[in-house]
């Protein structure tokens, strides 16, 4: 994914996608925990584990039938994923309907080619960027509409968070001119 | 209330009863007032003595004897808020004076705190940190070189839950802390470490250290209190004062791996090549780039030269000990740098590169770099895990030279012959007496590398070895004569 507006494209490597959806159907875990395969039975947190392959995704199960998966690098994968594993669910024998697929968060990471001057950025952006040099080395930036928060490094790579992959870039474009102001160069 | 003319009759003549508590008209004998409330003193006996009926009450705010509703509703509304402010106001001072804070600092982390309470931030949260959080607010502000860590020894918490707790609080009070300055934490550590009257001077010294490695980039996204340790040490050592790492990490509270981190990154800008009245009185114009910077552009190119170089395997286990930060190298490396110190500070005004008196063969001690340096860093610090990576990339760069063949870097026709017999291995076969004849040079250093350089490699760093574990006597000495060679 690139960001087209400016002359050099800028790289925004997305490296995992959370999303929820539920089976609709209550579950048995300790059944899942014998009969399945490539799971973790966690009895005292009551959750299983599963762990899928291709796509490279690992499901957090609980017995209401709500799932939680990690890992996949796209929209699209998260949701081959997570079928996939309503499918093994299906093959171990509850009568499961896949449903209320939400994608809930969206990590992607960023490299700009140039370093950027923290204190100075911070100054800039008062409110809204947070910067504690004891307790962490990056910034704290948080864009309060796009619901996206993300991490500046004065090396230029920056950590993106937000709740889906659309809003992510848009947060990229919109703190790109912002980060260009307080480069090093100038 | 006392009135004088009743109202049925117009009679001014009115008999107030304080007993009955009536006021009665003589006239027409009508009742004016009933239940009249008197503001006396009331005794009641009890054992014999009478005792005045009454409770004692505190000048500031309702205090704990207020009595409105408290039999019933205690610990809702007003009292409980009264209460909490009460007992926030008695850790802040509590908090406050183990701190050395005065009394408006304490007074303005009072009014954060009832900011706090108002905006329900104690709730579910120890109020201890929220306690340690408006005093560190007050802190930053005020500019008080107090830091984060010194709240979580005293409270024993960890140091970033405090920090969140901090964020929050100055998120929800709109309050921008302003940037922690290095510069301020340095008055604050140079008194602690006791350089009595010169403390002034070392601390100017420190923040011309600190202001050159903010404009070098090193000061980004890193701890203040690691550099102002690493300028301190500097500076201590310019003021031929011996401050060994250990109290500076006491005082300062990093590790010993972050300061000699910063040590080794301030020892790569060109100011270090400076002397020390060179650095008081000029400025460098260059500014470098951010370390973590130099250190991306390096890995590359390392991976990019290793790919390529036909000796892979030697490459692969230097690179690891680069890369690793050869901690546990710590003792060959002291041995060598022992050694080759003394002999690197005869060749200082020649700037001549020493190569690496290690072959490739012996693979247990890693590469040593040998470059130019001013005498100031390589002195002060005496021995230094230092440039394993940088000392690796130059012996790959020579690795490939020597495979290419070009000609040894030497200044003099002796120094040149030394080099290529130590990079051949014949050495120990070579009478170095007839050799110090060919070159004519008396040197007295002369014997005494070749002996080291040749003969058997074991047995010489077993006697280096032993001679070097009682460190601190043999430093001090070699100490002490370079800075005299410095200046």
């Amino acid at each position: 994914m690139e960001a087209g507006s400016e002359p050099l494209p800028l790289d925004i490597l997305i490296t995992n996608v959370v999303c929820v959806f539920r089976v609709r159907c209550h579950l048995d875990l300790r059944h899942i925990a014998l009969k399945g395969a490539n799971v973790m039975y966690k009895r005292d947190e009551g959750k299983v584990v599963m762990k899928l392959r291709r796509p490279r995704v690992t499901a957090t199960i609980w017995s209401s039938g709500k799932i939680i998966s990690t890992g996949a690098t796209s929209e699209d994968e998260a949701k081959i994923g997570a079928r996939k594993c309503a499918r093994c669910l299906q093959k171990l024998g509850f009568q499961v309907r896949f449903g209320a697929f939400r994608v809930v968060n969206v990590l992607a990471v960023c490299s700009m080619p140039f370093e950027i001057r923290l204190p100075d950025f911070t100054k800039q952006q008062r409110p809204l960027a947070s910067y504690e040099p004891e307790l962490h080395p990056a910034v704290n930036f948080k864009i309060k509409p796009l619901t996206a928060s993300m991490q500046i490094f004065s090396t230029g790579s920056i950590t993106i968070t937000a709740s889906n992959v659309a809003r992510a870039a848009q947060a990229v474009e919109h703190v790109y001119p912002l980060v260009l102001a307080s480069r090093k160069g100038t | 209330m006392p009135s004088k003319v009743c109202q049925n009759c117009g009679c001014s003549d009115i008999d107030v009863d304080h007993a009955r508590g009536d006021a009665v008209c003589t006239g027409c004998g009508s009742v004016l007032e009933d239940n009249i409330i008197v503001s006396e003193v009331q005794f009641q006996e009890s054992g014999g003595s009478s005792t005045a009926i009454g409770q004692f009450v505190s000048s500031d705010g309702p205090g704990r004897g207020l009595s409105l509703g408290s039999g019933v509703f205690s610990g809702v509304g007003k009292e409980s808020r009264a209460h909490t402010l009460q007992n926030g106001r008695r850790q802040i001072v509590q908090l406050g004076s183990q701190l050395q804070l005065n009394q408006h600092c304490l007074d303005t982390a009072f009014n954060f705190f009832k900011m706090a309470v108002n905006s329900r931030l104690t709730r579910g949260r120890k109020s201890s940190h929220v306690i340690a959080a408006c005093l560190y607010l007050v802190c930053r502000t005020e500019g008080t070189p107090h830091m984060l860590l010194d709240f979580s020894d005293l409270l024993q918490v960890n140091v970033y839950v405090l920090g969140k707790t901090f964020l929050i609080l100055a998120r929800q009070l709109c309050i921008n802390a302003p940037a922690i300055d290095p510069c301020l934490y340095i008055p604050r550590f140079a008194h602690m470490l006791e350089f009595g009257d010169k403390t002034h001077e070392v601390s100017m010294t420190a923040l011309r250290l600190v202001a050159r490695m903010k404009r070098d980039w090193m000061h980004t996204g890193r701890r203040p209190s690691g550099l102002c340790g690493a300028a301190l040490l500097v500076a201590a050592r310019m003021h031929d004062f011996r401050r060994t790492v250990k109290e500076i990490l006491s005082v300062v509270k990093v590790c010993e791996a972050t300061l000699r981190k910063r040590l080794v990154e301030f020892e790569d800008t060109p100011t270090s090549q400076l002397t020390i009245d060179e650095f008081m009185r000029i400025d460098l114009e260059k500014e470098c780039d951010p370390p973590s910077f130099i250190n991306g552009k390096r890995k590359s190119k390392l991976q990019q030269v290793c790919l390529h170089l036909p000796c892979r395997r030697h490459c692969q286990k230097y690179s690891c000990t680069a890369l690793g930060d050869g901690a546990e190298d710590d003792d060959h490396l002291n041995v060598d740098e022992e050694h080759f110190v003394h002999s690197l500070f005869e060749h200082l005004p020649n700037g001549v590169t020493e190569p690496d008196i290690v072959g490739e063969e012996q693979d247990p001690e890693p590469a040593m770099l040998r470059r130019c340096q001013g005498p100031d860093l390589r002195v002060l610090l005496g021995p230094l895990p230092t440039s394993a990576s940088l000392g690796l990339k130059e012996s790959i760069v020579e690795c490939i030279e020597d495979d290419g063949g070009k000609a040894i870097r030497a200044s003099t026709p002796g120094e040149a012959i030394e080099k290529m017999l130590a990079k051949k291995k014949i050495s120990s076969k070579i009478n170095y007496e007839v050799l110090k004849g060919l070159n004519g040079k008396g040197d007295d250093t002369r014997p005494a590398t070749p002996q080291r350089e040749g003969g058997d490699r074991p047995e010489e760093t077993t006697t280096a070895l032993s001679r070097t574990r009682p460190q601190a006597p043999l430093s001090h000495k070699r100490f002490v004569f370079y800075i005299r060679v410095g200046k």
